[in-house]
């Protein structure tokens, strides 16, 4: 099963320190040094304010990917517990992020130009920092601990928990 | 690792919470490998953005000003072009300037500004003995006057100690917190962090402001009280603890005197006659003055939500009365905490950079005190308290005899030009002042109108003592190099002093500064260097440099105040409204906030890459769907924004977290720069604006390309100004 990051509104204090985390970790740290438009911020995951809730949205990795099936060049796979987006392959059709059900992917601007002169714009999402990072990022710098990363193990402990709760509700 | 690489611990620079960084750092090419947090006393472990991302501004990527690197004077008079010059040149300069107009205008004519940001403690104790014992004068303050003064103040005539009474990680184990005008997840999230973990351990929050901010979406109770009623809020809660008997009589009786003559205020004050006033129900006063009643570990914290107002002296009152009626002083997580917004605002109060205090608030018109000084100084001072910051433009533009006014001002690390409220009558004021001197590690707006232009290091280029806002001496430690012909604080202060012929000492390094101020000051005397290396952070007061004297973690122990007779004093006033209230032409209010990625004038974070890249001019102003169907406006959609004193362009965020008639503008913008738009009118005793509230108009702007050309205009002056000669990007919609 696909591992997937969550936060927790009643921890989260809407500080978006996630958000740069995510850009440090897939921009490596030579953005502290280089000129500040030469690089591209764009973090993978979102911070969403209502009046009620503040948390960072992200991609859910789902187990039958709407993002994949909707892709039209074959850019985005499943595997190694994730889904990603193979850039390269990526036209930025957009097909992804009118499938995907959370709003976690978007299209963004690369700092590459393309042969035409135009910036080459791809779909990116979470992709649990997987090739740039030991663990996901975002989990780590978090000041509150509002975000986790759900694996199967501890999604199956969750609802072995769950269904006990609820037997013992009856008590 | 390469032999050149370094670990270096050090606390954060950016505000109270006081955290621990861990350096790694490659000293041959002077170059941060890695930053991120490491536990400390106040952060366990953990960092916000601008901890783990806040650094970068060391290497100078010139995004909104640049480095100074050189030492600059307008040799030939006001208005001549600055002129980069040696520092023997600059501080004779200096120093002639400063003795040309003691001698005309006498020593009061003088005021000093240090420092309560990167510098530290020990350059902040070398600029009020400058002023001191230099200059003669008292004349002396900090940014502590636009920000926790009224806590300070409010404080002292309370329970007899302006700082926080419990310490950071003590807020986790409270039962209750009530939050009036504080906004930890925004002004401290490290604070927030402790909040979070007090509720998911029980604990019931109270939070009053007039937006739902993140401290309101957590807590249990919000009361959104319309903004500056918070004198009638805390009299009415008051009121329920007297009248439903929820009071401690032991410790009032005990610990407490002035009952009778606060009941005779707060009596008028019932739950119905506050409701109506704040737009609240009497039943949640009742319900939060009952719950805050109910235990003995209640904390009521507070930022400038309360003191930003002209009444936030008697706010600040009522709140340490509420704590002493209720018995929460004295003991582990209860009492008052006033959290401190920079990283060095409480240390710079406990270095005496306030008109009124000594190092150590040790208070100048107390004859033995100032015996004390006069000996180790080796001059007669002056014992009258001095003039306080806010102040500028009544003793320079409304003061009508040249002999009363403020001729000479010497301000170190503070940009007055974009932190003060109304800057168009502040840089009048500026203009009109004989000799400025701006000692700053950036160009910033202040410069722009100074006579000398002296270039210090920065946070990460020196070491030094920074005061966590719970009272928690910890060391900074120099990471880098300094690049250009720059110095620290202190020793350019010193060399002035030597200078104007002031035998000051020759210090070899911090530490020596920093043991002149202990052995002066009673309750530091044993936060010895050598102990801090060893226990990281201590708390004041600390009187032993004996290894077993570790601090203080909580003030006023078993209900013992620390004013003279021990006896802490109830006080309150009666509730004023603010003092400009809507018109028909300004029909909305104004409130100032703060940006979490974003610190104080934003010369530093604005020069941070990847907190710029998360937030970036011109701002924004936060208004209710209602105002902004009413504008026409849509969200992201520029705006101007103006008030009877000046006219910014701003972007309009419409929130439903914001109620109708009022807006909020973050006061780090350079170009929707709110406080051209705030009044200067100031809380009587603590000197404090009001910036909590002025009366404004919106307007729709129906051209949105020709105002974000305007605003990238006033961005390309903006940077000019600051002496950046690279082509910048504009910022867009």
């Amino acid at each position: 099963m696909n591992s997937f990051v969550i936060a927790n509104s009643s921890r989260c204090i809407g500080c978006r320190t996630c958000m740069i985390a995510c850009v440090v970790a897939h921009e490596g740290k030579r953005i502290f040094e280089i000129d500040p438009d030469g690089y591209a911020f764009n973090p993978r995951l979102f911070m969403v304010k209502t009046v009620k809730l503040s948390a960072p949205v992200q991609c859910r990795h789902c187990e039958n990917a709407a993002c994949k099936q909707a892709c039209t060049s074959g850019a985005i796979n499943i595997g190694n517990g994730t889904v990603s987006i193979n850039s390269k392959r990526c036209i930025g059709c957009k097909n992804c992020v009118v499938a995907c059900p959370f709003g976690a992917i978007e299209i963004i601007k690369t700092v590459e130009i393309n042969k035409d002169g135009y910036p080459r714009k791809i779909a990116s999402k979470c992709d649990l920092c997987q090739g740039v990072a030991e663990s996901p990022q975002c989990i780590r710098v978090c000041p509150t601990e509002a975000l986790s990363l759900v694996t199967e193990d501890i999604l199956i402990g969750n609802l072995r928990q769950k269904r006990i709760d609820s037997l013992n509700a009856w008590l | 690792m390469v032999d050149s690489v370094k670990e270096i611990q050090t606390t954060c620079c950016y505000c109270g919470a006081g955290c621990q960084l861990l350096f790694t750092v490659d000293q041959k090419a002077n170059q941060i490998l890695d930053v991120h947090p490491v536990n400390g006393r106040t952060n366990a472990g953990k960092a916000c953005l601008k901890g783990w991302y806040g650094w970068d501004y060391l290497n100078d990527p010139q995004i909104l000003t640049k480095r100074l690197r050189e030492p600059m004077i307008r040799k030939d008079g006001k208005k001549s072009p600055l002129k980069i010059v040696t520092w023997d040149e600059a501080i004779n300069f200096v120093a002639d300037n400063f003795k040309k107009i003691k001698e005309k205008w006498g020593p009061n004519s003088f005021l000093a500004a240090a420092s309560a940001r990167g510098p530290g403690n020990e350059a902040g104790y070398i600029t009020q003995k400058f002023a001191r014992a230099v200059i003669g004068t008292n004349n002396i303050d900090h940014c502590a006057r636009i920000c926790h003064a009224a806590s300070v103040v409010g404080s002292m005539q309370t329970i007899g100690e302006g700082a926080m009474s419990l310490s950071i990680p003590e807020i986790e184990d409270c039962e209750i917190i009530f939050n009036i005008g504080y906004n930890a997840p925004v002004s401290h999230p490290i604070v927030a962090r402790r909040i979070v973990r007090a509720k998911e351990k029980g604990a019931y929050i109270i939070c009053a402001d007039p937006r739902i901010t993140e401290t309101a979406r957590i807590a249990d109770k919000h009361l959104q009280l319309k903004g500056g009623t918070n004198v009638a809020l805390v009299n009415a809660m008051a009121h329920v603890i007297i009248s439903e008997d929820l009071l401690d009589h032991e410790f009032v009786k005990a610990h407490t005197k002035g009952f009778d003559e606060f009941w005779a205020i707060v009596k008028e004050d019932t739950p119905e006659r506050s409701a109506e006033i704040c737009g609240l129900t009497a039943d949640d006063i009742r319900l939060a003055a009952r719950k805050y009643a109910s235990s003995k570990h209640s904390v009521i914290t507070w930022g400038m939500g309360i003191t930003q107002f002209s009444q936030g002296v008697e706010t600040v009152k009522c709140c340490c009365s509420l704590a002493m009626l209720t018995g929460n002083f004295g003991h582990y997580a209860c009492g008052t905490g006033p959290v401190r917004g920079q990283n060095n605002v409480q240390g710079t109060c406990d270095m005496g950079d306030l008109p009124n205090v000594y190092p150590g608030y040790q208070s100048v018109t107390d004859p033995a005190a100032q015996a004390k000084f006069e000996k180790a100084w080796g001059v007669k001072l002056d014992n009258k308290v001095g003039i306080q910051l806010t102040r500028i433009p009544e003793f320079v533009i409304h003061e009508k005899n040249p002999a009363n006014r403020i001729h000479a001002y010497y301000i170190t690390g503070e940009d007055p030009a974009q932190s003060d409220p109304d800057l168009e009558e502040l840089r009048e004021s500026l203009d009109e002042i004989d000799f400025v001197v701006c000692q700053d590690i950036f160009w910033n707006k202040t410069c722009l109108h100074a006579d000398a232009i002296l270039p210090s290091t920065s946070w990460g280029e020196h070491d030094g003592v920074y005061t966590s806002s719970d009272r928690g001496f910890q060391r900074i430690r120099k990471v880098l190099e300094p690049i250009g012909n720059i110095l620290p604080d202190w020793e350019i202060t010193c060399r002035i002093a030597r200078a104007m012929g002031y035998p000051m000492p020759h210090y070899r390094n911090t530490e020596e500064i920093w043991n002149e101020v202990i052995d002066l000051s009673p309750k530091f005397t044993g936060a010895t260097y050598e102990k801090l290396e060893k226990y990281v952070s201590i708390q004041w007061p600390c009187w032993d440099k004996g290894w077993t004297d570790k601090g203080t973690m909580f003030l006023h122990k078993d209900g013992y105040f620390a004013t003279p007779d021990g006896i802490g004093i109830l006080k309150t006033s009666p509730y004023h409204p603010p003092a400009e209230v809507e018109s028909k032409d300004y029909p909305i209010t104004l409130c100032t906030v703060r940006e979490v990625g974003h610190y104080s004038v934003r010369t530093m974070t604005g020069n941070c890459r990847t907190l710029r890249n998360l937030e970036d001019e011109p701002g924004w102003v936060e208004i209710s769907p209602e105002d902004a169907r009413e504008l026409g406006l849509k969200h992201e959609e520029l705006v101007r924004i103006s008030s009877k004193r000046g006219s910014v362009i701003t972007r309009a965020s419409i929130t439903e977290r914001v109620k109708k008639g009022a807006v909020y503008m973050t006061y780090q913008w350079w170009v929707g720069a709110c406080n051209e738009l705030t009044i200067s009118i100031l809380d009587p005793s603590s000197k404090t604006p009001e910036y909590k509230y002025c009366a404004c108009k919106i307007e729709k702007l129906p051209d949105q390309k020709a105002a974000w050309a305007a605003v990238n205009k006033t961005l390309l002056d903006i940077r000019m100004n600051m002496h950046i000669d690279i082509t910048r990007q504009g910022v867009s919609a």
